[in-house]
This record gives C-alpha cells, sequence and structure tokens, in this order.
C-alpha cells in the first residue's frame, strides 16, 4: 500500500513539479564563482598560511561541493534519503582516509 | 514482453523515473569511491613527501587552472538549465543549453590539451628523461597529476557522448516534460565531473 | 482462475540457445550465472586437488615451484573474483530476490544481462592468461606489490580480468538496491522483507560502495607495469605497504560480499526445515548492515605483519573483534530458531547445519587471527588457509549448495533423489573437515602457506589433507550428477509449496510462469516468517 501510493507520488512529482527556476541556478553559478575566486587568493596571496592553507582549500571545495550538491544537483528538493546517502559515502570515505592516515602518521 | 496474464503494480516492466534517478545516484557513489581511491594515495604521498609536492605543484599553471574551474562551473549551470527546461516543456531550449554544455566540456579539454603538451614538451611524462630525473616526490606528484587529471578527462569525454545523446533524443522527441531521465541523468554525471574537478584543482593547483 | 493453467513457465517461454543468452529475464540470467559458475568452480577445484597432490609429499611429485605459484594465483583467481564473489547474488539473488520481493523483474532488467556479459568477458580474460602471455601470474591472488610489477608472468591480463569483474559486481549490486527500493510488493515494508533480501541489501552495498577502490588499485598495477613510476616500488620512492591498504579497503569487505549472502540463505533455510517462525528477525536483519559497515574499517588485520605502524595494529587488531558481535548475534539467533521447532530433516536443512558448524569453527580461528600478538606467529601460515577455508567454503560453500538443494525443486520443477543427496553431503562432508582441519594443526606447527614444498615434520597433516580432497572431489562429483540426473530424470513436482516455506517464491507455479506469479502475492500477517498466518494458497 504505502509503496503503490510512493510510487504514484513519484510519478506525478517528476513530471513539471520540481523544475528549479533559471535564476536560482545563476545565483548558484555566483556563489560558487565566489568561492572559486576566494580560494585562488587565499592560495597566491597567502603563501604564508602553509599547510593551514590546503585545509582552507579543502574547507572551501567541500562548500562548493555541497553547494552543486544542494542545489544543481537538486537535493534540496529531493526526499531526505538521497541526502542522507550522498553523506554515509562522504563519512566512510572521511573514514577510510582518516585510518589510513592515522596509520602514516605513527609509522 | 506483451502477456496476457496477471499486471503487477510493482512490475519491474514499470517505466520508473524515480529509479532511474536513484541508480544514477548508486553509479556516481561508485565513481566516487573510485577517484577516492586516488585521493588516498595522493594523501599518502603528500604526507610522505611534503616538501616535493608544494614545490611540483608550482609548476602548473594557476591562471589555466583557474579558467578551467570557471569554464566547468558554468557548464554545470548550463546543464542544470537544461534540466528545467525539459522539465518545463521548453525542448528546443533545454537542447541548446545541452549544446553549450557540450561546448563548454569541448573548451576545457582543450586547455587540458595545451597544459599537458607543454609539460610533455618539457620532457616531464613518465619514462621521459626530465621526468626520470626527478626526485621520488616529485614524479609521485607529476604521476598522481596525470592520472587524476586523465581519468577525470576521460568522464569528461564519456559525459559528452551522453550529452550528445540527451540532444539527439530532445531534438526527435523522444525526451519530455514528462518523461527526460536521460537528461535529469546527465546532469547528474556532469555535476559529478565537476565535484571532482572542485577537490582536483586545489590539491594540485593550490597547495603553496 | 482461467488464466493461471494459460501461463507457460520460464523455461519453456522460449526456445533457442539465444533465447537464453539474450534474455532480460532474471530467471534465466540467474541460471546462465549457475552453468558459468560451477563450471568455473570445476577448473578451481581441479586447480585445487593439483595443488594437494603436489603437497602429499615433501619435495617435488607433480609440478615445478613456478608452476605451483600460478596454481595457486589462478585457484584464488578464480574462486574468489569467478565463483565466491558472485555465488549466492548472482545465481539464488538473480532468481529469487525479484520473486520473494513479490515483483516480476528486477528494476533494470537489461543492465542485469549486461552484467552477466561483463561477467563472461571478464572470466574469459582471466582464463585466457593460461593460454596467452608469459603464463598465469604467480602472485598470489592479491597480486601484492612490488613483485606483482616485476614478474614476467601475465599478471596485467588477470588484473584486467579482476577489474572487469568488479565492474560486472558493481552493476549487479546497483540493481538488487534499486530494486529492494522501487518493487517491493503493495504491504511490504522493509521489515517484512524476507531475510534474504536483507542480506542481499546488505551485501549490495558493499559491492557499490568497495569494488570501485580494487578497481582503481588494480588499474594503478596496470599503469605501474606500463609507465613504470614506482608508484609502489620502494626502491624508487614508492611504498607498498600502501598497496595492501588499499588492496585490502576492499577485499576486507569483499569477506562480507561473500558470506552475508550466506547468512541470508542460512535465514531462510532454517524457517523453513524448522516450520516456525525466524527468531530474532530484526536483529539478524540489522547485524547484516552491521557486519557491511564494521566491515570497511577493519581491513588491516589483514597487515599486522607487514610494517604498519604499532598504534595502527591496535586500532585494526580491536576493530576486528567488534565485526564478531553481529557474526555471533545471528548465530545464537539460528540456534534459537532450530528450539522447539517441528524440525523437517532434508538435504538443505543438513547443508546449513554444516553451514553453521564449519563457520563458527572459520570464525573462530578468524579470532585468533584478528587477535594482534597470536597472529604474529600464525600470519602467512596453513592455519590462515585452514580458516578462510573454512568461512568460505565450509561457509559460504556449503550454503551455497544448500540453496541450490533448497530451490532446485522451484528451479527445474523436477526432484533430485534425496538418499543420495544426503549420501553425497556426508561424504562431502566428511571430505571437507578431513582436507581443511588438519591444517590448522600443521599452521599452529609452523607450516608456511604457498610453497610447493615443506619440512619433513609436517608430512602427517599434509597426507590427510590430501586424502581429505579426494573424499571430497568424490562427494561433489555424486552430489553433482545426482543433481544433473535429477534435472532430466527426477520426480516431478507441480505443487507450490514443495518444503513448506513461507517467502513468496512458493506461492508461486513451480516451476515459475515468465511474470512469476499468476495471482496478486499474499504477505502473511506479521512479517515474512509468521507460520501462524501462512496464506493458503490453493491451485
Amino acid at each position: 500500500m504505502a509503496q503503490s501510493h510512493d510510487q504514484h507520488q513519484d510519478n506525478h512529482h517528476d513530471g513539471q513539479h520540481h523544475a528549479v527556476p533559471y535564476s536560482e541556478h545563476v545565483r548558484t553559478l555566483v556563489a560558487l564563482l565566489f568561492l572559486t575566486a576566494i580560494t585562488v587568493v587565499v592560495s597566491v596571496f597567502g603563501a604564508a598560511l602553509s599547510t593551514l592553507s590546503v585545509f582552507t582549500a579543502l574547507f572551501i571545495a567541500t562548500v562548493k561541493v555541497v553547494v552543486v550538491a544542494y542545489y544543481f544537483m537538486h537535493l534540496k528538493y529531493e526526499k531526505k534519503i538521497y541526502s542522507g546517502l550522498v553523506l554515509l559515502v562522504g563519512v566512510l570515505f572521511v573514514a577510510l582516509s582518516v585510518l589510513t592516515a592515522l596509520e602514516y602518521l605513527n609509522r | 514482453m506483451a502477456h496476457t496474464g496477471l499486471v503487477l503494480p510493482n512490475s519491474g516492466h514499470n517505466r520508473d523515473a524515480e529509479a532511474n534517478k536513484f541508480g544514477m545516484w548508486l553509479f556516481l557513489f561508485t565513481e566516487l569511491l573510485l577517484f577516492g581511491g586516488l585521493f588516498i594515495v595522493y594523501m599518502v604521498y603528500r604526507m610522505l613527501n611534503h616538501e616535493a609536492f608544494l614545490l611540483s605543484s608550482f609548476e602548473l599553471n594557476v591562471v589555466l587552472g583557474t579558467v578551467n574551474t570557471t569554464v566547468l562551473l558554468v557548464s554545470s549551470m548550463t546543464i542544470a538549465m537544461s534540466v528545467s527546461a525539459i522539465q518545463m516543456g521548453q525542448a528546443k531550449r533545454s537542447a541548446l543549453l545541452l549544446w553549450i554544455t557540450f561546448a563548454l566540456a569541448g573548451v576545457f579539454l582543450v586547455i587540458k590539451y595545451f597544459e599537458w603538451s607543454a609539460k610533455i614538451h618539457h620532457g616531464l611524462f613518465p619514462g621521459m628523461d626530465y621526468y626520470n630525473n626527478l626526485p621520488a616526490g616529485e614524479r609521485l606528484f607529476f604521476f598522481l597529476y596525470y592520472v587524476m587529471t586523465g581519468l577525470h578527462a576521460l568522464h569528461i569525454i564519456i559525459g559528452m557522448v551522453i550529452i550528445v545523446f540527451a540532444i539527439r533524443q530532445t531534438n526527435n522527441g523522444t525526451l519530455t516534460a514528462e518523461k527526460h531521465s536521460l537528461t535529469e541523468n546527465a546532469g547528474l554525471y556532469w555535476h559529478l565531473v565537476d565535484l571532482i574537478w572542485i577537490y582536483l584543482f586545489p590539491l594540485f593547483y593550490l597547495i603553496h | 482462475m482461467a488464466t493461471a493453467t494459460a501461463q507457460v513457465n520460464y523455461l519453456e517461454a522460449k526456445k533457442g540457445i539465444m533465447s537464453w543468452l539474450f534474455s532480460v529475464d532474471h530467471k534465466r540470467i540467474g541460471l546462465m550465472y549457475l552453468y558459468a559458475l560451477i563450471t568455473f568452480f570445476l577448473v578451481g577445484v581441479t586447480l585445487g586437488l593439483l595443488m594437494r597432490y603436489e603437497l602429499l609429499n615433501p619435495g617435488k611429485d607433480l609440478v615445478e615451484a613456478k608452476t605451483y605459484n600460478q596454481i595457486f594465483t589462478l585457484h584464488g583467481v578464480i574462486m574468489i573474483f569467478l565463483f565466491i564473489i558472485p555465488s549466492i547474488p548472482a545465481v539464488f539473488g538473480n532468481f529469487f530476490l525479484p520473486i520473494m520481493l513479490g515483483t516480476d523483474d528486477v528494476s533494470f532488467p537489461r543492465l542485469n544481462l549486461l552484467s552477466w556479459w561483463v561477467y563472461i568477458i571478464g572470466a574469459i580474460m582471466a582464463l585466457s592468461t593460461l593460454v596467452f602471455g608469459d603464463g598465469p601470474a604467480d602472485t598470489g591472488w592479491t597480486f601484492y606489490a612490488p613483485y606483482s610489477v616485476k614478474t614476467g608472468t601475465n599478471v596485467t591480463m588477470s588484473v584486467l580480468a579482476a577489474f572487469v569483474l568488479g565492474f560486472s559486481s558493481i552493476l549487479t549490486g546497483l540493481n538488487f538496491i534499486v530494486t529492494i527500493h522501487r518493487l517491493r510488493a503493495p504491504g511490504m515494508s522493509f521489515t517484512k522483507m524476507p531475510l534474504f533480501a536483507w542480506a542481499l541489501y546488505a551485501t549490495s552495498w558493499i559491492q557499490l560502495l568497495a569494488t570501485p577502490i580494487i578497481g582503481i588499485t588494480l588499474l594503478m598495477i596496470v599503469a605501474e607495469r606500463t609507465l613504470g613510476v614506482g608508484l609502489f616500488d620502494p626502491s624508487i620512492g614508492g611504498d607498498p605497504i600502501l598497496y595492501q591498504h588499499l588492496f585490502w579497503i576492499y577485499s576486507h569487505p569483499a569477506v562480507y560480499i561473500m558470506a552475508l549472502p550466506a547468512f541470508g540463505v542460512i535465514s531462510e533455510l532454517l524457517p523453513t526445515f524448522s516450520h516456525r517462525t525466524i527468531f530474532g528477525y530484526k536483529a539478524i536483519a540489522y547485524s547484516s548492515l552491521a557486519i557491511a559497515f564494521v566491515g570497511y574499517f577493519i581491513w588491516g588485520h589483514h597487515m599486522f605483519t607487514s610494517g604498519m605502524s604499532g598504534t595502527a595494529r591496535f586500532i585494526f587488531s580491536m576493530l576486528t573483534f567488534l565485526v564478531a558481535i553481529p557474526t555471533a548475534i545471528k548465530v545464537f539467533n539460528w540456534v534459537a530458531t532450530l528450539y522447539k521447532g517441528s524440525i523437517d530433516v532434508q538435504t538443505p536443512l543438513l547443508y546449513a547445519l554444516a553451514f553453521i558448524f564449519q563457520f563458527m569453527i572459520g570464525g573462530f580461528t578468524g579470532l585468533i587471527l584478528g587477535a594482534l600478538a597470536t597472529d604474529i606467529h600464525l600470519h602467512d601460515t596453513y592455519f590462515v588457509v585452514g580458516h578462510f577455508h573454512y568461512v568460505m567454503f565450509g561457509g559460504t560453500g556449503f550454503a551455497f549448495f544448500g540453496a541450490l538443494h533448497y530451490w532446485y525443486p522451484k528451479i527445474w520443477g523436477r526432484m533430485y533423489n534425496k538418499l543420495v543427496a544426503n549420501i553425497a553431503f556426508v561424504i562431502f562432508f566428511i571430505g571437507f573437515n578431513t582436507l581443511y582441519f588438519p591444517m590448522f594443526i600443521s599452521g599452529l606447527m609452523g607450516m608456511p602457506r604457498r610453497y610447493y614444498d615443506y619440512l619433513p615434520e609436517f608430512h602427517i597433516p599434509n597426507i590427510i589433507s590430501t586424502v581429505g580432497s579426494w573424499i571430497l572431489a568424490l562427494g561433489l562429483i555424486l552430489m553433482i550428477v545426482n543433481l544433473i540426473v535429477g534435472r532430466f530424470r527426477g520426480r516431478k513436482v507441480t505443487e507450490r509449496d514443495p518444503w513448506g516455506g513461507i517467502t513468496l517464491e512458493w506461492q508461486t507455479p513451480t516451476p515459475p510462469p515468465v511474470q512469476n506469479f499468476d495471482r496478486l502475492p499474499e504477505l502473511p500477517k506479521n512479517g515474512p516468517y509468521d507460520y501462524e498466518h501462512k496464506p493458503q494458497i490453493k491451485d
């Protein structure tokens, strides 16, 4: 019951239901370009930051990725499970990396 | 297959746009972990060869890298718009936006080609003399640079092929406002290519 | 019902080899996997018998050292990548997952066919090393660098084959996850799914999220062999341990790709043959997910002696013990299911009981290997060989054959000779334990694995093992002959539910029609194993 109801809703759902307005795409792009500019500026002019600059760069990159996923990839409009799974995959990868890094840091 | 028998409400032969999208997301997860393996290699060798990686990254052209980042971000917007367009029933506009995305992908590859060939011209490619005489850390950096941007470029090319299919199906009316899984999935795939570049760019060009 | 009789079963719906090779029917694809898998399994068994024959006496019996290395590598590659990883999901998952969910196919039927073809291509690539190039790889199935980069044997092709096979595995996993999410029968929530489906669900996530890592790692080996930059070669700056990390980041979760579907099969067999509801449904279901999750973070226990940092060894050893918890939860629940059930001793149940017995031996010896201190002594000895054969063969292998005997009448509409099947089981069981148990002893004595030769003090356990391998082969031959004869001459089965099972595949006609169901499937009231409210299906 729940399932067929679900399916019915979805079919309706992916009709013209959630066409994202063009203006939102433009705003998203502006935000992304802004973030790119910051990361380049930090890197080129902030060389003194050294190791810190890597983390800054990765942090900004992660923000950009979240923006792309949330707006361009429609996670904003999808069912919660999509965001949950994306988060899960992200956490999994970070955990694998951290565990590997721990090994090398303690050599 | 035409059967006279029972038709189940949950048949696997029904058209299910949600399943198509879900399947695409799952595929994107595998792609993320494919690159993830390379990112772990990068991380480890960067930890072991901190100075060499720093030094090598200065060899890469930040301007070209920034331009390419911009190109990809814009293309990501155009394909997202194309999905909106087909959802609103504007097939022509959708196809046009796909063409623009395709062209931007081409621009990205051309710039990448010039970057690579400039390096190769200097003998900076595995197997060439200049490369072979580099210290180990720098060789690892450039090897990873070629493998990761190369694999990324391969994904761009695959994305372009998918886009061409989407354009054809948009033009001949197969894709419509009600039925546009291909455009949507092409979009998702293209955004993934973008996502990976968002990490590749700072890790190779900006770690000064 | 008028339509019920008019339906043609999937075996007779279409004729000719092409109607099989290009079928998008999940049942036919499952059977095509079965035939291919059994063929490769027999090749692997033959290689195993050769190895055991070589080890009958110290010194050279049959083959040279290098040939022996190639044989055990090919044995490993075939058994792991061609048989045990696809085994239960590709055959029984394909055939029964959609039926158990009450639907007529997987979500992407054509993709399903593609995975079979990709699998076959990968298999041909793996076997082609026998003929082309400088012979099969001699690295062991792990392809450890830097040796795999340097050896003259055909590592490149073997590695590419594993890559292609991984792709097939990913596609199957993807298909199953979408199918489970989208195609469950109306009213079947996740917590009313059969446990076999739960096990496949957890397995599919591992296939999806671990296989890409091995894919890229194997491609790095290929790049190393062609470009030679020293990615994993310490003499030019690379780190061979990094290869091991990447390899086991996949290959340890892959152990659960092999084991979880077997858990699923056992969770089906026990309720059916004790005719009562499974004990601890949710505990079994969620422990599959827990195993899949924890399984990602314990890969380092394969590398305790590789030169990892002490801290990492300590962490990995501790995490390894965590995985024993959900596994033990399953075993307790299985045993509790049997308690006060009305047990019907049939061949599949015998396989299930053997599974529990052997899997526990495999599991406990796994704990010994997961403990840091004991592993230092036992690493790379025959103790390890005994351990993983108990888990993989004694566990998953037995579950596979149990599943084959269980679903046999549904698949072919005929019954094998039960007496012969039981005799074959007993021989198989005795052979298995005679073959692998002595390995624990020779391993504890210190006999290293992967050599064609050994010191004379290990002679006795090796003789016993080799004799065991002959008994095992005898049981296997008897079992397969019995199954083949039963396929053509066996008693016809027309009833829908020959075992008194309750999951939805027992509501369909035998063998199932092309679209699986001839009437809407009826779910038992309180979950999939609710024998008190079992729907009565009359023909």
